[in-house]
């Protein structure tokens, strides 16, 4: 589904991605976990397209086509969506109203067909239901004056209504309480399907306690330099990032000598 | 206090042609003198009541829930039957509904208007719309004194949606006594040139006022709003919000000045406008100026002008909102802030619907 080859980034003159490779099959769960620093958001951000990214080596493709060639919308009708780290607060623009015209692009996009206000109202429903939230959500402005609880579960809600097949979460749990923990994981446990993989970033191992990954990679200054099961999410929490760190040098002082 | 003007219709429409320099004589026409003159660089005659209106024109304003109160104006002349008491003069309850219409005729057009309205006790609204037929070469004057009574409440909702050919000069001179409240809403779209002069005199004890607005210049159109509120007694309050977008090479002043008189003590006065620049050759000033001459106030003010948010753009297309409609309800947004006080459903849903009708649309171009 994701194939990334040796992906390098600039962000303001300064390399953060050095040479990332990842391969994301549907069905699939991967988790990127790293210390600050490593370019985590940054690889969220770049595939999501955001502006001011600039890829000068390696590639990205989505099902086959160039992901880097199109624009953030086209991203998003081809399926991929990115749950913000910070979510944007955007007074005076409704909820329902943005996810609607959001929902509706998309679909435009594709060649279906678009949602009527009912039809569309009755997806809404059925997903604040499912994740537990109130229908206030609907009647305010998107994101404004949310608690940043709120602003978490608002990006799962979207990414429910949207459903898309390549979901990227960055950072979604920073800054929860064990409860928006745990339907933050409730609604990606319940979107997991064999035709849709997710891409979690995080920095602490507790959330995969909920979402368990079938993949763990360990990204360190712009790459993944170790990749294993779930178990190696463990053993990051007992040793800390520092200890993969070491391992890489040691690792590389060994082929050096020899 | 304001003479009270006691008129029947006749004399409240008195038409003149006023030199070009008679209003010319203050600071605070610097950013319009050059529109201003180049206007009455050209011919006008009296305005002349044009033919009859076109029913897309009549749909913009024939709302059936101000049927029964309204009064339009063709180029300045009183176009319906309904004939209005000695100035207008509103009760509790009661509401207006006045309709400017600027027509193309044989000429350049020019009128004024004097429009005296009084809210003596209760609630009153009134709505003043501004439309028009492109082509319109007319330059409207309407000049107005309000009264709002003693602990008496008035709703003005200035819907502005000029056609690029017509002008408008509105002077409102406002009075509020003590307990009075005033809040007015201004949506202004369009025109060659709008100029708003807003005096509002805070003369009593715990009057109040609140001033929301959006005006939003594109193409070569100037408006230019100029508001003056004076708390001149004790525990008065205003409360100013302002949004102002300018795209292409629109021009947008907006100068709002807050004086606390001396005395005025326990005032309370907030100002704070923002401003969105779609264009480089886009412009607005906005200047606040805050005077005070008491220690006991409460003050604050602020003005930004800015661009749209990267940010916040980025994230409506992340979810496939194309740039276009990402860039429009961005603008539609912001400017949707300054509608938060109108809590008339049916007026909200036609200031809304003029928004949407009249945001500057997206080039598609990268923003």
């Amino acid at each position: 589904m994701l194939k990334i080859d040796n992906l390098h980034v600039r962000v303001g003159g300064k390399e953060i991605l050095k040479g990332l490779t990842l391969a994301v099959n549907a069905g699939e769960v991967h988790a990127i976990m790293g210390p600050n620093g490593a370019g985590k958001s940054t690889l969220g951000n770049v595939l999501a397209g955001r502006e001011g990214y600039e890829v000068t080596a390696g590639n990205v493709t989505y099902n086959g086509t160039n992901l880097l060639e199109l624009e953030p919308e086209q991203r998003a009708a081809a399926g991929t969506f990115l749950a913000f780290q910070y979510p944007v607060e955007i007074p005076g623009v409704n909820n329902t109203y943005f996810l609607k015209a959001a929902l509706n692009a998309q679909r435009k996009y594709r060649g279906e067909e678009e949602l009527d206000s009912m039809q569309f109202l009755k997806r809404v429903r059925e997903k604040l239901r499912v994740l537990h939230i109130s229908e206030d959500l609907m009647n305010r402005a998107v994101n404004a004056g949310f608690s940043g609880g709120e602003k978490k579960r608002n990006e799962i809600f979207q990414m429910a209504l949207l459903e898309p097949r390549l979901a990227i979460l960055d950072e979604t749990d920073s800054g929860l309480d064990i409860d928006a923990l745990k339907m933050v994981a409730d609604g990606v446990n319940a979107m997991r399907d064999p035709q849709r993989a997710f891409v979690v970033i995080t920095h602490y191992q507790r959330l995969l306690d909920y979402i368990v990954p079938d993949f763990v990679h360990v990204m360190v200054d712009g790459r993944i330099v170790e990749s294993g099961d779930k178990s190696l999410a463990l053993k990051l929490e007992e040793h800390g990032y520092a200890w993969v760190a070491e391992r890489k040098l040691a690792e590389r002082s060994s082929t050096e000598r020899a | 206090m304001h003479g009270w003007p006691s008129a029947s219709w006749p004399n409240v429409l008195q038409r003149s042609g006023r030199n070009v320099n008679a209003v010319l004589d203050k600071e605070s026409w610097r950013y319009s003198e050059r529109a201003w003159r180049a206007l009455h660089a050209q011919e006008f005659s009296v305005a002349n009541p044009a033919a009859a209106l076109p029913d897309s024109l009549v749909a913009r304003f024939d709302w059936p829930e101000t049927r029964a109160r309204r009064i339009v104006f063709i180029n300045g002349a009183p176009a319906t039957a309904h004939v209005a008491p000695a100035g207008i003069r509103l009760g509790d309850g009661e509401h207006l509904h006045l309709v400017f219409i600027n027509m193309p005729s044989a000429q350049s057009a020019r009128w004024r208007l004097e429009l005296p309205i009084a809210v003596d006790a209760g609630n009153a609204e009134v709505i003043e719309q501004h439309v028009g037929i492109e082509g319109a070469d007319v330059l409207g004057e309407v000049a107005s004194q309000v009264r709002v009574g003693s602990h008496a409440r008035l709703r003005t909702t200035t819907i502005c949606e000029l056609p690029d050919s017509a002008s408008l000069y509105r002077h409102e001179r406002v009075e509020i006594a003590s307990g009075g409240e005033h809040a007015s809403t201004h949506a202004l779209f369009g025109g060659r040139l709008q100029r708003f002069d807003l005096d509002v005199k805070m003369a009593g004890e715990q009057a109040s006022y609140v001033s929301r607005g959006v005006f939003a210049p594109r193409g070569r159109q100037h408006i230019d709003v100029h508001l003056d509120a004076r708390h001149a007694a004790c525990d008065t309050r205003s409360d100013v919000l302002w949004r102002g977008v300018a795209d292409q090479r629109g021009r947008g002043i907006l100068h709002g000045a807050i004086t606390v008189a001396a005395g005025a003590d326990g005032a309370d006065a907030q100002l704070q406008t923002k401003n969105l620049l779609l264009s480089p050759h886009a412009e607005i000033d906005a200047q606040p100026v805050l005077e005070i001459y008491t220690d006991e106030v409460k003050a604050s003010h602020g003005a930004t002008v800015g661009q749209l948010d990267e940010r916040a753009l980025f994230y409506l297309r992340s979810r496939g909102v194309p740039l276009s409609m990402a860039r429009n309800l961005l603008i539609a947004g912001f400017c949707r802030e300054a509608f938060g006080s109108v809590d008339n459903p049916e007026l909200r849903a036609r200031l809304e619907a003029t928004l949407i009708g009249r945001v500057p649309q997206a080039d598609g171009g990268s923003p």
